[in-house]
């Protein structure tokens, strides 16, 4: 700290010490110009459209309606619906990623060579395809006829007729929800090595020193360390999944009924099939009230270790 | 109970010893057959796309399926390219709409995220805070005020508007990935430049820039894979089918041409699957640092 001060130009240092630090640095302004057009002033329209009863289609002009669109929405189930499976989808999902990525991880450690580098490199292939073509690839494999996971599964005697995974109400969500652990699962895998090789070596050294047998030298000395990595990758997971719409629009587009429509699918029809654009504001402004919320309680846990 | 290991080595000095891949034990029996199957699970759905890009209509559509093409042809690739659908445009919108995002994007963000990164200034944290919540903001939320900001400025149904709307998340994405990279810098090394009189924009383009190159080009490799990886932008934004890109012209064009041609379908699929996987590889291993911007390390 001593040489970065005394690095500084006298000039800012008197600056610093009467207080009268500049508001801005010239340097940012052009990022924080961009985005306060294609950022900022969409969320403050937003914040308008959720208080009027705006539909593009109606030749009506819009109309103020205070908390109208919002008391709409706490009545409405399919509100409640997409909600609840938001919560199943991401925090499915992302739990098991994080699982699979983690034992990924600690099993590929100490591979070495060319072959170890090879085997993560594979390991991370899934997370390359394309959200759209991983929807499209699964799609085709889950098909009822000449489906591959059903022909895989009659073979294997699992089932004794083929299953239409993805058009009954109580499968579409599992089924989507493997689809999107499949493209995950990687992205822990990638994180969690680099955290594992980032524990120092001391630390490894004296517990095997101690003849730490392998499960309790991942539960006592491995997964405190990976804490850390642990909340914020799958924080960043969850809020990617929060707003997944690629994956679940090309599978089922939010079907069988309303059985894989999440919050994104959600507001995506009201705004681009009813033209409510009103009313999906209001929708987007709560679901953004918890995203918020959300990452708040999640940055406080992760500082206070 | 296993007894104690057979003539111990001593501990190696490095932990980061080459372990066997095929080892005797029954621990290491255990893990070798776990990774096969993880590899098994990670490779079976990409080779099963490009197994399928190269069978015939028939085969890719037959009630048993082959584990590999009968009668490998490229005709469902050459199908794309002399076929009713302007494959041809899709890719060369896609790999222009995301090369400008990702360019656009690292020019602007890199002054800012130098800023944040050295200077001080009052608003510092807070604008460092809000590139992170602009990081998380849902896309679907921004959807219809940016569709009506475009349609009043007229950019619908064009690049320009597509770029803007990738702009959303790869800005701020860039900023808070560049800053990260600026932080290793040692600041020491600036010095010379600094006490030599040279003004920030030079420091940063010719000393700082020349060091973080690698950081440069995962930063926009990473906001080309983000753009890549769009659906729901281009799906909204652009109306006319020749000005679409590959991922929303594949869910567009499904119900039409490949209902029921699979092959045709894997195709397409692989096709816009390789530029993304060659962009993954080039960067794969730098990216971890920037993604996750130094908390691995428990910051």
């Amino acid at each position: 700290m001593m040489t970065r001060a005394a690095a500084l130009p006298a000039r800012k240092i008197a600056r610093r010490d009467t207080g009268k630090l500049p508001w801005l640095d010239p340097m940012v302004t052009p990022s924080l110009g961009v985005l306060a057009i294609v950022v900022g002033y969409p969320i403050v329209y937003t914040l308008v459209l959720s208080v009027q009863d705006y539909n593009l289609l109606s030749a009506e002009q819009a109309r103020f309606v205070g908390a109208g669109n919002y008391g709409r929405l706490l009545s409405d189930p399919i509100f409640w619906k997409a909600l609840g499976n938001t919560a199943i989808y991401t925090f499915g999902s992302v739990a098991v990623s994080a699982l699979l990525g983690l034992a990924l991880a600690l099993l590929t450690e100490n591979l070495g060579g060319r072959r170890g580098r090879l085997t993560r490199a594979l390991l991370l292939t899934p997370w390359a395809v394309p959200f759209v073509v991983v929807a499209f690839l699964f799609r085709y494999m889950y098909l009822q006829n000449g489906g591959a996971i059903n022909a895989l599964l009659l073979g294997a005697g699992v089932v004794s007729a083929p299953v239409s995974w993805l058009n009954v109400s109580t499968l579409a969500m599992p089924a989507v929800m493997v689809t999107n652990i499949w493209a995950m699962t990687p992205f822990f895998v990638l994180v969690l090595s680099a955290a594992l090789a980032g524990i120092p070596n001391e630390v490894i050294e004296s517990a095997r020193v101690d003849r730490a047998r392998t499960l309790s030298m991942i539960f006592h000395i491995k997964l405190p360390f990976l804490r850390n990595a642990l909340l914020i990758s799958s924080l960043l997971m969850i809020i990617g999944n929060f707003n997944d719409f690629a994956k679940i629009w090309a599978m089922t587009q939010g079907g069988p009924g309303y059985s894989t429509t999440t919050l994104v699918i959600y507001v995506y029809r009201q705004a681009f099939e009813n033209f409510a654009f009103g009313y999906a504001s209001a929708i987007g402004v709560v679901w953004l009230l918890l995203l918020l919320a959300f990452a708040i309680a999640y940055l406080r846990a992760l500082r206070m270790d | 109970m296993e007894a104690r290991p057979r003539s111990a080595p001593a501990p190696s000095a490095t932990r980061r010893e080459h372990r066997a891949f095929f080892g005797s034990r029954p621990e290491n029996i255990v893990r070798t057959v776990a990774i096969l199957l993880a590899l098994v699970w990670s490779l079976a759905p990409v080779y099963w796309m490009a197994a399928t890009s190269l069978k015939t209509e028939l085969e890719a559509a037959s009630l048993s399926p082959t584990l590999w093409p009968h009668h490998a042809t490229f005709a469902n690739y050459l199908g794309l390219w002399g076929g009713s659908l302007p494959f041809a445009s899709f890719f060369a919108n896609t790999l222009f709409t995301c090369l400008a995002t990702a360019v656009i994007a690292v020019l602007i963000a890199t002054p800012a995220a130098y800023a944040l990164s050295r200077a001080r200034f009052r608003l510092r944290a807070s604008i460092g805070y809000g590139m992170l919540i602009f990081r998380m903001l849902p896309l679907v939320v921004l959807l219809a005020p940016l569709y009506l900001l475009l349609l009043h400025a007229r950019l619908l149904d064009s690049s320009a508007g597509l770029i803007v709307g990738f702009t959303t998340f790869g800005l701020p994405f860039a900023v808070w990935m560049l800053k990260s990279f600026i932080d290793a810098v040692p600041i020491e090394i600036e010095e010379a430049a600094r006490i030599d009189g040279y003004p920030r924009w030079q420091i940063l383009l010719r000393v700082v820039a020349p060091l973080i190159l690698p950081g440069l080009t995962t930063t926009g490799t990473f906001v080309f894979m983000e753009a890549w990886n769009n659906l729901i932008y281009p799906l909204t934004f652009v109306t006319t089918l020749e000005k679409q890109t590959l991922p929303a012209a594949l869910v567009l064009t499904f119900t039409g041409q490949f209902k029921t041609d699979w092959g045709g379908m894997m195709a397409a699929a692989t096709v816009t699957t390789l530029p993304l996987m060659i962009a993954f590889f080039a960067v794969q291993r730098s990216m971890v640092r920037g993604l996750t911007s130094g908390a691995v390390a428990g910051a």
